[in-house]
């Protein structure tokens, strides 16, 4: 259609030479986008797969064609780069991309369209002319393999500026995120279930699990207790604590926590594993009193 | 046919692929019919017309409504001529367009000019600060500013009326101006949202942005009171729409109604407060249900 030299008169080279200007100088992350040295109505394109979706990480090329009458009428879009959401080589129907053929206007741009485009990657194609509805895991298939290369598509010199426009995007693109298989629950709320224990040996496998990690508890909350300038000690605060509270009874067992509401809320969890630790030490502790005396119980028993 | 070489892409005939077809009835096609009908209309009329006698106007209406004859032949004791435009949805801008071009260039009136450039500069401004990209719209200003200066006798670049209706059919330049006129018209309506909104929601349930972004920016949209008025308000040129239309009164006499769009703006010249009787508009545009048209007074 349009040859090596321009007529500079032409509105629409003059605008599409602008926008060229515009997409140099004001370049995005997000995409990037170059007219064929050869032809001002052709241009190539690759758009980033928007964070947070299943294209992330993904670079996906396509070509864009703009009509003579640019910018009264529509550019037109196609996908080079299988993805799952757009057929390849497709038309992509612009009346999902929001850009309503009889709506489009000339204060769009193709910078505003690609980033309508973009914004339609995770939307729901809901059944639309060159829409694909692949699964979350095909599409996220696709995204990895996306970043290999650019597709091969046309002649040598739109390969040229595809590979040039893929490489400088994959120096921008973020890594495709990791799929990690579940969220690890929270701890405490398991552990603080195992505080009353039923049997003996309920209580001796909890207390060998406790005891390592009770020392370097035990430490820290020394420390913090110290920042508290109320609570100046000079005695290893965490001995005597344990006395008073193996005096008092496992029914004092909270006694600690007015301590820990002083700290930080992230020091609060700290105090409550030292609280649960000691409360388990003194409980095995008392247990083993209690089996002492349920032994000459049994005796009496055995003697009545 | 046209028509035929458009339907026919997918190799059917005319007939066999308008019914089987709905279904993948897509952009492209649309886009294709909507060029098509649009060539139609070409054929029938340029963008602008040449001027012809209010008579025309009857002999279009020969065996129609005796209440339209009757404010045609009322029309033509005030007024000389009817210019048409062509029906493709621009014909208010269009007509706005040439309507304005011939004042100035009949008229010579260097004042007005400088003072509509203000009005221009003042319209970039409030689309700059709407958030429009200054590409997407200097392009058409400066086109609409080099036929403003065009027209202005004494330079090279001075044209003639024959030229300024050449230029009018050039659609690589009626088009431009057109478009310009609705940039102009959305950022006013969207500059003066709280004024124009009860007004939008009249003609379309969506917000002000939403009403310029479907039927006003878009070429081919058809035109309303809405965007008369702010055109009007933003260039500072008041505007006279004749409506012929079949309404009569009912105490039995015919007249034919007219409504002048005053530009609200104060800084008009000759505009003395409260009183819009001393404004004389010199664009004068009929309108006929969905369709406006220049006039010429006697």
């Amino acid at each position: 259609m349009a040859e090596d030299k321009y007529n500079m008169k032409n509105p629409a080279v003059k605008r599409i030479m602008q926008e060229v200007k515009e997409m140099q100088s004001n370049p995005s992350d997000d995409f990037m986008s170059l007219p064929l040295e050869d032809n001002l109505f052709e241009w190539q394109f690759a758009i980033r797969g928007p964070r947070d979706t299943e294209f992330e990480g993904g670079i996906y090329h396509g070509r864009i064609q703009l009509p003579a009458e640019y910018p009264f009428k529509p550019p037109s879009f196609m996908l080079l780069t299988p993805n799952g959401r757009f057929e390849t080589q497709t038309k992509i129907c612009l009346s999902i991309s929001n850009h309503h053929p009889e709506h489009w206007q000339p204060s769009w741009s193709v910078r505003t369209a690609l980033v309508a485009l973009i914004a339609f990657m995770p939307t729901n194609p809901n059944g639309a002319l060159g829409s694909l509805d692949y699964k979350k895991e095909e599409r996220r298939a696709l995204t990895i393999k996306s970043r290999q290369a650019a597709p091969k598509y046309g002649t040598p010199d739109r390969q040229k500026l595809m590979d040039e426009i893929h490489e400088n995007m994959l120096s921008k693109a973020p890594p495709v995120p990791q799929l990690t298989p579940s969220e690890s629950p929270e701890e405490p709320s398991s552990n603080s279930e195992i505080e009353p224990p039923a049997n003996s040996q309920d209580a001796e496998g909890v207390v060998t699990r406790e005891v390592p990690s009770n020392p370097e508890v035990g430490e820290r909350i020394i420390e913090e207790v110290q920042e508290v300038p109320d609570n100046a000690n000079p005695n290893p605060t965490g001995v005597r604590a344990s006395r008073e509270v193996s005096a008092s009874g496992p029914s004092d067992q909270l006694l600690p926590k007015p301590e820990t509401r002083v700290q930080k809320p992230a020091d609060d969890r700290l105090f409550t594993w030292a609280a649960v630790g000691l409360t388990i030490a003194i409980l095995v502790l008392l247990l083993k009193k209690f089996m002492k005396s349920s032994g000459h119980g049994a005796v009496f028993l055995d003697g009545s | 046919m046209q028509n035929q070489e458009g339907c026919g892409g997918g190799g059917g005939g005319a007939t066999s692929c308008e019914f089987e077809d709905w279904g993948s009835f897509g952009d492209e096609a649309i886009i294709q019919q909507k060029s098509e009908i649009s060539a139609d209309e070409a054929q029938k009329i340029p963008f602008v017309a040449d001027k012809e006698p209010i008579s025309a106007l009857a002999a279009e209406y020969q065996s129609g409504s005796p209440i339209l004859l009757e404010k045609i032949k009322i029309l033509g004791e005030q007024y000389a001529a009817i210019r048409r435009t062509r029906g493709d949805g621009n014909c208010f801008f269009r007509s706005f367009m040439f309507s304005y071009l011939e004042h100035i260039l009949d008229s010579q009136d260097q004042a007005e000019v400088d003072r509509i450039k203000a009005k221009v500069e003042e319209c970039r401004k409030t689309l700059q600060s709407l958030g429009y990209t200054d590409f997407t719209f200097e392009d058409f200003f400066a086109l609409f500013l080099e036929q403003l200066d065009s027209v202005l006798q004494g330079s090279e670049s001075s044209i003639s009326h024959d030229e300024l209706i050449i230029r009018s059919r050039d659609q690589s330049i009626s088009d431009y101006v057109v478009m310009f006129f609705r940039f102009v018209t959305a950022g006013e309506i969207r500059k003066r949202s709280e004024f124009f909104e009860p007004f939008v929601m009249g003609l379309s349930n969506g917000t002000v942005e939403q009403f310029c972004k479907s039927a006003v920016e878009p070429m081919g949209e058809e035109s309303d009171h809405v965007h008369i008025t702010a055109l009007s308000d933003a260039l500072g040129v008041p505007i006279r729409v004749v409506y012929l239309d079949r309404s009569s009164c009912d105490t039995g006499g015919v007249s034919v109604n007219h409504h002048d769009f005053i530009p609200t703006t104060s800084d008009l010249p000759n505009s003395t407060s409260g009183s819009t009787q001393s404004i004389q508009p010199y664009i004068t545009l009929l309108y006929r249900p969905g369709h406006y048209d220049i006039l010429y007074p006697k």
